[in-house]
């Protein structure tokens, strides 16, 4: 018996995979950040205010909201402490051009341009000293970088989380199904259904854009009600007729599709309110997005039902062997019902997740996401001759896929890359988790004599 | 037993992580970044339409990185929050959604990043600076003078169609525009007979013009909306003995609808110019930088492309 850390490591090993791959990503993106909003703005008049005297200043900032807030905390620095603020423009590259043309026309000169490091990038900016030389060469200051890594910015950590939500919904649905020894390619298809469903629904019976929250709620239930039942029917095909999980959810994959295009007239439904966007793209809590909080609260529920229920034990054992199962008295049929109704209903929350992420529902979403799932299960160390197998593991595997693409987007690299690349990390996640478990010398030796291999 | 199995798992990590990094390039830059997310990196049309981007873009000392939509909404979603994390100086997209791209869009703008259009207009909510495209509606006229050209003025043609897109309407529209236009002006007498359904693709084109040429016996032309409807009506043409009877007249200019003019399958297309598009989106972009006025669209004209032209073409294999 092994127990601690060991044990640990042999079923979530891939957390350091996860690991190496931050830490990669970490090196690969370590670049100037700038600081943004008001503490910026204080810096930079600080810097200006520093040099003595009582220069003019033109501040200049873009639209956003750290943008006004650089541009207030600046400007009252610089007047409280003596500087000559000329004007303050906050707006598009037009708008600077118009000031700073009125006053070069004006016969204005100016000692200090301050402004933020997105703002230094208008080339307007850059030639700012050829183009308007009757201004004096003013300094052009922004905030002081610093160095820190694009990866580990709270923007980005987030944007990762919630770039993976859809996908490890599926993936937990699947991981539950594997586990039963079937597998479910529905998925990919019940999302596009879903999304459609809901939004359908939205906007013919719930009032479209005017739409209220309890029509929303209602029409999202209804949509997860559906893909429950279609997952139940994927289930009788498995259970009551023995048709291989592989064809009848290839079969209903075609028919989700197939009705999906026919419910959304082949066209993308849009005429949601905007508050349909909360559960997809509000972030309510710590500014967390809801959306990662529903995932997690999801992959919970369902490490207590598989690790602390009877039925998660029924789940595990008919996946270890069915005949055995069904001897020592477990309904497999009931098992293998709920695990299809189960992924169905995974399936039809991320659909709904997925329509409020993009405010429209289309019979294109979904596609290929039924594989995406399945690599974050066998990456997260599921086996697919099912028995065995960590739900949190899935939770690390889809994480891997996700840091991985949003590494190769930050580095620039190109898409044709980017799908070997993931190809080969998730062969070398699975080979790699197969040298922690197996003793892998006997399998080579078995190789290498077959004949003589009983 | 222990340390050489480490030893191994070791060098599985350090070849399996070597060899998906190999390829990334640093993210620590100095210059302006333009990130660019097309429909699809699979069609030669949007390849060039990249390419075009990155010359141009490096002429003016800028950066590109440009990844493929994958024609899914949500990829696009993502590769757009990956630019704002980069804080890249500008976006252009082809939007894979024109509805649903609203939410990237809201991001953009509110992050302060101005995002172009290529191609595809974004519809809905969202703010886009300019958007850079082919002029549809002129191509149309074009494909119309094509056609008349073709058949002397008179006889019943058909239009293979796509009308879910907007600038397949657009075309379509520019033919019939003209059409009329012809004749009024200069007794012109073709009539479009039909109007089928070919999905933009050559498997239903092909059923379609099949359809097509049982209900209508006595047929001069046909108009298809892209090189494969074009493609796929020239097969069911062949099949019906028919090549040569009945002119074609397709639009895009792709590889294989230009081979399939040389060879006098299809009797001309107006073409598009992706390369055009491309150079044309960064110079708006450069502009915007600029503080000058950019215009809220930009059309990229059409150009009639025919036999003798094909037979020019060092672009094409012999």
């Amino acid at each position: 018996m092994r127990s601690g850390l060991p044990t640990w490591l042999r079923d979530y090993g891939m957390v350091l995979v996860l690991g190496a791959l931050c830490l990669y990503y970490s090196f690969a993106t370590f670049t100037d950040q700038q600081p943004v909003g008001e503490a910026a703005g204080s810096a930079v008049a600080r810097r200006i205010l520093g040099d003595g005297g009582t220069p003019s200043v033109l501040v200049i900032a873009g639209t956003t909201d750290e943008d006004r807030a650089f541009a207030g905390a600046a400007v009252s620095a610089l007047t409280a402490g003596g500087a000559n603020v000329v004007e303050r423009v906050l707006g598009a590259p037009r708008d600077a051009r118009v000031v700073l043309d009125r006053l070069a026309g004006e016969g204005r000169r100016l000692a200090y341009v301050a402004t933020t490091a997105a703002c230094v990038e208008w080339t307007l900016l850059k030639d700012l000293n050829t183009r308007f030389p009757s201004l004096g060469n003013p300094r052009i200051l922004i905030p002081e970088s610093r160095r820190w890594p694009v990866f580990l910015t709270r923007q980005n950590l987030l944007n990762v989380a919630n770039q993976i939500t859809v996908v490890a919904i599926l993936a937990v649905g699947m991981t539950v199904v594997i586990i039963t020894g079937g597998i479910d390619l529905s998925v990919g298809s019940l999302i596009a259904l879903s999304a459609v469903v809901v939004s359908v629904l939205i906007r013919d019976a719930g009032g479209g854009v005017q739409a209220g929250a309890a029509a929303m709620v209602m029409a999202s239930l209804a949509a997860l009600g559906m893909c429950i039942v279609v997952g139940l029917f994927s289930g009788l095909m498995v259970t009551a007729f023995k048709v291989p999980p592989f064809i009848a959810t290839l079969a209903v994959m075609q028919v989700a599709s197939g009705l999906a295009f026919i419910i959304a007239k082949g066209g993308s439904i849009y005429e949601l309110p905007d508050t349909f966007t909360w559960l997809g793209r509000g972030a309510d809590l710590f500014g967390v997005p809801n959306a990662v909080i529903l995932m997690l609260v999801l992959y919970v529920m369902t490490h207590l039902l598989m690790s602390r229920t009877v039925l998660g034990r029924w789940i595990y054992a008919v996946g270890d062997n069915a005949e055995a199962a069904r001897l020592a008295g477990v309904h497999t049929a009931f098992v293998l019902l709920f695990a299809y109704a189960f992924c169905g209903a995974m399936a039809g929350l991320g659909g709904v997740l997925q329509a409020s992420q993009l405010k429209s529902g289309a019979p294109t979403y979904g596609v290929m996401y039924e594989l995406y799932a399945i690599a974050a299960v066998v990456v997260g160390g599921t086996s697919l001759a099912g028995g065995e197998g960590r739900v949190f593991g899935t939770l690390i595997g889809a994480f891997i896929i996700a840091v991985i693409q949003n590494g190769m987007n930050l580095t620039g690299v190109e898409s044709y890359r980017q799908k070997v690349v993931l190809g080969v990390v998730i062969l070398g996640a699975v080979l790699l988790d197969l040298l922690k478990k197996k003793d892998w010398r006997r399998l080579f030796r078995a190789a290498a004599t077959p004949a003589t291999h009983p | 037993m222990k340390t050489p199995r480490l030893g191994r798992l070791v060098l599985l990590l350090v070849g399996l992580f070597s060899m998906a990094f190999s390829c990334g390039t640093s993210a620590a830059e100095k210059k302006g970044r333009i990130g660019v997310s097309l429909l699809t990196l699979a069609n030669p049309f949007f390849r060039d339409l990249g390419d075009a981007i990155k010359e141009e873009a490096a002429k003016h000392g800028m950066e590109v990185s440009i990844v493929s939509g994958d024609f899914d909404a949500a990829r696009q979603r993502n590769q757009v929050a990956d630019f704002i994390v980069q804080r890249c100086a500008a976006i252009v997209l082809s939007p894979c959604d024109s509805k649903a791209v609203s939410t990237a869009l809201a991001e953009a703008n509110k992050a302060g990043i101005p995002v172009f259009t290529v191609d595809i207009a974004a519809l809905g909510a969202g703010k886009v600076v300019s958007h850079v495209a082919t002029d549809n509606l002129g191509g149309g006229r074009l494909a119309a003078q094509a056609m008349i050209e073709a058949l002397g003025g008179k006889g019943k043609v058909a239009i293979l169609d796509h009308p879910e897109v907007e600038s397949v309407l657009l075309r379509t529209q520019g033919f019939e525009e003209e059409l009329a236009k012809q004749r009024q002006e200069k007794g012109v007498t073709i009539q479009v007979v039909a109007k089928l359904p070919g999905g933009g693709v050559k498997d239903k084109s092909f059923k379609a013009a099949e359809d097509l040429l049982q209900a209508q016996t006595d047929l001069a032309g046909i108009f298809a909306i892209n090189d494969p409807s074009a493609l796929g009506a020239v097969a069911a043409l062949e099949k019906a003995g028919r090549l040569g009877k009945v002119k074609v007249i397709g639009f895009d200019g792709m590889p294989e609808g230009k081979a399939a003019i040389r060879a006098g399958q299809i009797y001309a297309d107006p073409i598009q110019f992706p390369d055009r598009i491309g150079r044309t989106a960064v110079q708006q972009i450069k502009k915007y930088l600029d503080g000058d006025d950019v215009p809220a669209q930009v059309l990229i004209p059409t150009a009639l492309y025919r036999q003798a032209d094909a037979q020019k073409d060092a672009s094409l294999p012999r």
